[in-house]
């Protein structure tokens, strides 16, 4: 029985109660003490042949029959008015089809852009040439011999604070008295740190392949959300869902950048409208690095009063996000939820800058928030002479303070003890004596906090046939996380079939089951349920078949392992002897993943130590070691999620060490804009890594267990590294990433 | 300009712009799709191939300039089953999104060709150049490590 | 006279080559790691590219003493010849360090040696910088804090690994052209560009290196640099010390436009920094320092 329900769903901590469809049937949530056969085993990704031969298909390998190319004119500066450009000279170019500027009326709607007259930002699209090959489709862009006069830009953060070039209202929360507090707080601290710019930098950029075809639209796109795609191209193009179809099989990392069509797949569909063809939009690297976007960089300044035990008083945030011209407020969620506090402000507010629009990368805002609270909270301890992890595990919450609501699991302390004991952070300190290698070694933490508890809309369904091979469609896409492997161990455990005998399918929007999009570590959380449930019914009609099959009670009977067994024990058949009964028949079974709990909140927890080497004579930073544990439910695939936890490990380290956008401060332009020169880390950079979860399952948030994982792992490190930082130095570095000219110049 | 371009053991006559670059010619012209392109300047290796059995970056080839000689692409590694050095990819989960997995297994097939027992020092040095946004290094390095101890003596 | 029919030529003999080269627009490519990326970002004219892979310029020998490199001997080549090479510790060193395993087996010794800078505002299409024949070396009214820490009219920092270090061993390179062969200091190929001539290496139109040749070894030698990550990057300061009996020959890159012979005395002096390099001066001071101490007897 199915029926709709008001529920509160939740996207990287923007709440909303929408109606959802929920079944009475989705199954009990596993307990805890329940052994499972394949959930919670190391279990290789089901995509890995594929992958590893080379034969998995991006949406840059997609080619069509007479398939057109686009190339782009991005600006070359900040801030400017197109003055001239020659749509006849490219025209002229042997293969050129469609040339596309501002001055063109597009089919799409559109509030501005994407191709501009004045752009705003280095980059910023100002024309796309469609032609039979790249190359003239480029030969086309030249020919365009853009002219552009400069206008005046503004990316300085002092310049635009000056001038009070502010987005809209500055974001301002608060609860209990925080300047009486600060005021009368036995220790303060304040603290200003900065944050860079980081660039999301997936190898394979955005870009799309669209193809109109007698009223249908077939879009390949790079992006973690297939539904969300069809949704935007069917409402600009003003056509019914149903008639677009978005693939995206394989995608080449997203890391937050892809959400829903982009302009990529805008134009690219524009452009195959136009001439008939198919059109292939795909960014060049420095395309992507100038206009796919960014984690925006941050000044915040952080006040903290603590009693002289170190029970925070006070926390009092303030934030300027260098956004370009709008932007969304989050940084300050640390500080509102991370410890207990009656008396804490945020107050935040996004610069108008001349850059382009920041946008999600794994933790938006959450990370650059812990960055600097957690580097205060550092400060305190230091000022109080209290254990660093001591002051945190003091200051332990267990409601989310905003609303008063309990968590639906919290196993930060466990967390807390996990880490130190891996560490051996007790031990510290001994990291200051002096060192054979001349190196200053250090070690800090840092506690990470994320939302991840998924929820509904999210629907699986499953069909086996004669075969004896059951199939999960799912609307999923996998951008790398391994989801899709987690979907079918899920169904293969609830059917009781060996993972071979399960196939799971996503990325494509056209058997229309719909499945979120990969962001806010919700895919799990979200889907997996949705697979259960599926599951759940074809086992019940499989076993109502076997008890007609083996005339036996289906009570009596259960599936396990690929065998149908009877309670006693007498019968024991492969399911097989079933299934091949089914012919071309198919039982068939559609799950949907429940409400969330009401009154609770769920949210993912966790605590890295960071131990680095700094050389004080060349300003390196050498991280060396890191021990992660994180409370992310129960771990469906061990072996996916160590994978997931290093690469957030490694992103983070970056976003501490390496990851930073310079800008030429006379044109407002990326001088870093390409791979050579934007350093992300090399297989030289990994540090060791020591891995563990609490894995308790979450048996409150739905009926699989599992919280989300995508973004926990890179939130805490770059303040554990900025903490260790400390621990070796005596000094902190105001401002990230801890580059040997910025080590130099804070060692000086 | 007209070449004739030795790829995976066959021999295809090609016509192509002198500038062609060889990840191009692979991908547009022979539809060997599997190397990939991420940066088109040499910075992260995803478009590895090998030529005369060493690992280079085709972006930064010139078609032209591997004439005369044998491209082998992720196709050619691939085209008997997977090989052990693949097989353990998978089993060390070293791939995420699996956009640079091509290249990074090109280069490691060609690491472990002339080195079969590496340390993980020769591997650093070896995959170094071969960029993985999504961070599976410790999977690769296991992975190779892994290939390595089951090398004859 | 060849007649260019293609953009591409691969000649066989070293006599055709040279006079391809004498033609106007015609570029000497080696490996091609360089010329391809510049030619995919339209920084300079490329008419032919003559491909030298076919001369037999490749290979390494030693003789009386010296060990002579050919110009296209790969990066790889040269790790390969550890026997032949150990005496000349700086240089292995810096061959290790350089780019990585993929572009050192294509990329040439004297690619390396003759490639351009990775100043920003000189590759970004966005500019057109002094070096590439504007007005302004942005870098100095820009971001420079990866530039050198030289005054002059354009701040680029040289990328070369080998160079300082061929240079601490006191290397000569051999060059061609259709009007003749010279040999020089390798130190010497090297100039700072002037307003007539915006380019770093002095070469005549159609000259192209032949071979680089290593003198009698030094006592000892070393490498070290400063990367911007542990693994595959250029060098923001890489110093090569290499010790004669009694006399260090230091030379630096990453701090200069071109590789920069320190004196022992003074190993900073003329490199004063700008505002946002001066701090390569920290790292260079304590390269020398670590280099000096390797090397000692």
């Amino acid at each position: 029985m199915t029926r709709l329900v008001r529920s509160i769903t939740e996207m990287e901590g923007r709440f909303e109660e929408k109606w959802v469809l929920v079944s009475d049937d989705e199954p009990e949530a596993w307990a805890s003490d329940r052994p499972l056969a394949i959930v919670g085993h190391e279990t290789p990704r089901t995509t890995g042949p594929t992958r590893v031969s080379g034969a998995a298909r991006y949406t840059t390998d997609v080619s069509l029959p007479g398939m057109l190319h686009v190339a782009a004119l991005r600006s070359p500066l900040a801030h400017g008015r197109v003055t001239g450009l020659n749509r006849e000279a490219a025209l002229a170019v042997p293969g050129v089809r469609a040339v596309l500027d501002s001055t063109d009326t597009l089919s799409f709607r559109s509030r501005s852009g994407p191709l501009y007259a004045e752009p705003e930002h280095a980059g910023a699209l100002l024309a796309v040439v469609a032609a039979d090959t790249l190359v003239a489709a480029r030969a086309g862009v030249k020919a365009l011999a853009l002219t552009i006069d400069p206008l005046p830009f503004v990316i300085d953060v002092d310049e635009a604070f000056r001038d009070q070039r502010i987005d809209g209202e500055i974001a301002e929360e608060s609860r209990g008295d925080v300047d009486a507090a600060l005021a009368g707080a036995d220790v303060r601290v304040e603290l200003t740190v900065e944050t860079p710019t980081q660039l999301q930098t997936a190898l394979e950029p955005h870009g799309a392949v669209g193809w109109w075809t007698e009223g249908e639209l077939t879009c390949w796109v790079s992006t973690q959300g297939i539904f969300d795609a069809r949704s935007e191209l069917a409402k600009r193009f003003s056509v019914a869902p149903e008639r677009v179809r978005v693939v995206a099989d394989f995608i080449g990392g997203g890391f937050g950048a892809k959400q829903g069509a982009g302009v990529e797949a805008l134009l690219a569909v524009e452009l195959s409208r136009r001439t008939g063809r198919p059109v292939r939009f795909i960014n060049d690297r420095h395309g992507e690095q100038l206009d796919a976007g960014s984690r925006p960089a941050t000044r915040q300044t952080v006040r903290l009063g603590a009693t002289g035990q170190g029970d925070l008083v006070a926390i009092d945030s303030e934030v300027l996000t260098s956004f370009g011209m709008t932007g969304w407020r989050a940084v300050n969620t640390p500080a509102m939820t991370l410890y207990r506090c009656a008396n804490a402000r945020g107050v935040e507010a996004n610069l108008k800058l001349h850059l382009r629009q920041g946008n999600a990368f794994r933790a938006p805002m959450v990370l650059e928030g812990v960055t600097a609270v957690e580097q205060a909270m550092d400060e305190l301890a230091i000022t109080l002479g209290i254990d660093p992890l001591d002051l945190r595990r003091r200051n332990f919450v267990d409601v989310d303070q905003p609303s008063g609501l309990p968590y639906t699991s919290n196993q930060l302390l466990a967390c807390y003890d996990r880490v130190a004991e891996l560490s051996g952070w007790v031990g510290r300190d001994a990291l200051l004596e002096p060192s054979e290698d001349g190196l200053l070694r250090g070690m800090g933490c840092a506690t990470q906090i994320w939302w991840g508890g998924g929820g509904p809309p999210s629907h699986a369904t499953i069909r086996i046939g004669g075969d004896g091979i059951a199939t999960v469609v799912t609307g999923i896409q996998d951008i790398g996380t391994g989801t899709l492997t987690a979907a079918q161990m899920v169904a293969a455990e609830e059917l009781g079939l060996p993972l071979d005998r399960v196939r799971v399918t996503g990325g494509d929007t056209r058997p229309n089951v719909y499945g979120p999009v990969a962001g806010g570590s919700q895919t799990s959380p979200s889907v997996l349920p949705a697979v259960r449930g599926a599951a759940a019914e074809v086992k019940r009609t499989l076993l109502q078949l076997a008890g007609d099959v083996f005339e036996a009670a289906p009570a009596d009977l259960d599936l396990v392992n690929g065998r149908f067994r009877s309670s006693d024990g007498a019968l024991d058949e492969p399911y097989t002897e079933v299934t091949g009964k089914l012919g071309n028949a198919t039982v068939d079974g559609s799950g949907m993943r429940g409400a969330n709990p009401d009154g609770m909140r769920a949210n993912t927890f966790g605590c890295q130590v960071a131990q680095v080497a700094v050389d004080p004579g060349t300003g390196e930073v050498r991280v060396e070691h890191v021990w992660a544990v994180h409370d992310i439910g129960r771990v469906i695939n061990p072996l996916g999620a160590r994978s997931q936890v290093e690469g957030g490990i490694l992103q983070g380290m970056a976003f501490a060490l390496s990851e930073e956008v310079a800008f030429d401060p006379t044109t407002g332009v990326p001088t870093n804009a390409w791979l050579d020169d934007y350093k992300i880390p090399s297989i030289a950079d990994v540090p060791a890594m020591t891995i563990a979860f609490v894995d308790v399952p979450d048996t409150a948030l739905n009926n699989v267990g599992a919280k989300g994982l995508g973004e926990p792992p890179i939130i805490p490190t770059p303040a554990a590294i900025a903490n260790a930082f400390r621990h070796a130095t005596g000094r902190r570095a105001l401002a990230l990433p801890l580059t040997r000219a910025r080590v130099v110049e804070t060692l000086a | 300009m007209r070449l004739t371009l030795l790829v995976n053991d066959e021999r295809h006559e090609l016509e192509i712009a002198h500038t062609a670059r060889l990840a191009d010619v692979l991908r547009d012209e022979l539809g060997l799709v599997g190397t990939k392109i991420g940066c088109g300047e040499g910075a992260c290796g995803a478009c590895a191939v090998l030529v005369d059995g060493r690992a280079v970056n085709s972006c930064l080839l010139l078609a032209a300039a591997a004439e005369g000689h044998s491209v082998t692409t992720i196709e050619g590694i691939s085209r008997d089953g997977l090989t052990p050095l693949q097989q353990a990819f998978i089993a060390e989960d070293a791939l995420q999104c699996g956009y640079c997995t091509a290249g990074q297994v090109v280069a490691a097939t060609a690491l472990l060709a002339v080195n079969p027992s590496p340390t993980v020092e020769d591997v650093r040095a070896g995959m170094v150049g071969n960029l993985c946004r999504c961070g599976a290094y410790p999977g690769i390095e296991r992975a190779i490590l892994r290939l390595g101890q089951v090398a004859p003596a | 006279m060849s007649v260019l029919r293609s953009g591409y030529v691969r000649p066989t003999s070293l006599g055709e080559a040279l006079q391809l080269l004498a033609q106007p627009g015609a570029r000497p490519m080696g490996g091609g790691t360089d010329l391809a990326g510049l030619i995919d970002r339209g920084i300079g004219q490329v008419a032919t590219i003559v491909d030298l892979q076919a001369l037999a310029l490749g290979g390494i020998r030693g003789e009386e003493g010296r060990v002579v490199i050919g110009a296209t001997t790969t990066l790889s080549d040269l790790l390969d010849a550890q026997d032949m090479l150990a005496p000349y510790t700086a240089l292995l060193e810096a061959t290790a360090q350089a780019a990585s395993p993929l572009l050192r087996n294509v990329g040439t010794v004297a690619g390396n040696l003759c490639q351009h800078t990775r100043c920003w505002y000189y590759r970004g299409p966005e500019w057109t910088c002094w070096l590439g024949g504007g007005d302004t070396c942005y870098a100095q009214v820009g971001d420079h804090r990866k530039h050198g820490l030289q005054a002059g009219d354009c701040i680029s920092a040289h990328p070369s690994d080998l160079a300082p270090a061929l240079i601490a061993c006191a290397a000569t390179v051999q060059l061609g052209s259709a009007w003749g062969d010279r040999d020089i200091d390798l130190a010497d190929l090297y100039r700072r560009p002037t307003a007539t001539e915006r380019s770093l290496v002095d070469l005549e139109p159609g000259e192209i290196i032949l071979s680089v040749t290593l003198p009698a070894p030094p006592d000892s030698s070393v490498y070290l640099r400063a990367g911007e990550r542990q693994g595959f990057s250029f060098p923001l300061v890489g110093l090569a010390a290499a010790r004669h009996g009694e006399r260090v020959s230091m030379c630096a890159v990453g701090v200069a436009n071109t590789p920069h012979v320190l004196d022992p005395v003074d190993p900073l002096a003329g490199l004063d920094g700008h505002p946002q390099s001066a701090w390569k001066r920290t790292v260079l001071a304590t390269l020398v320092e670590r280099s000096l101490a390797t090397v000692a007897p």
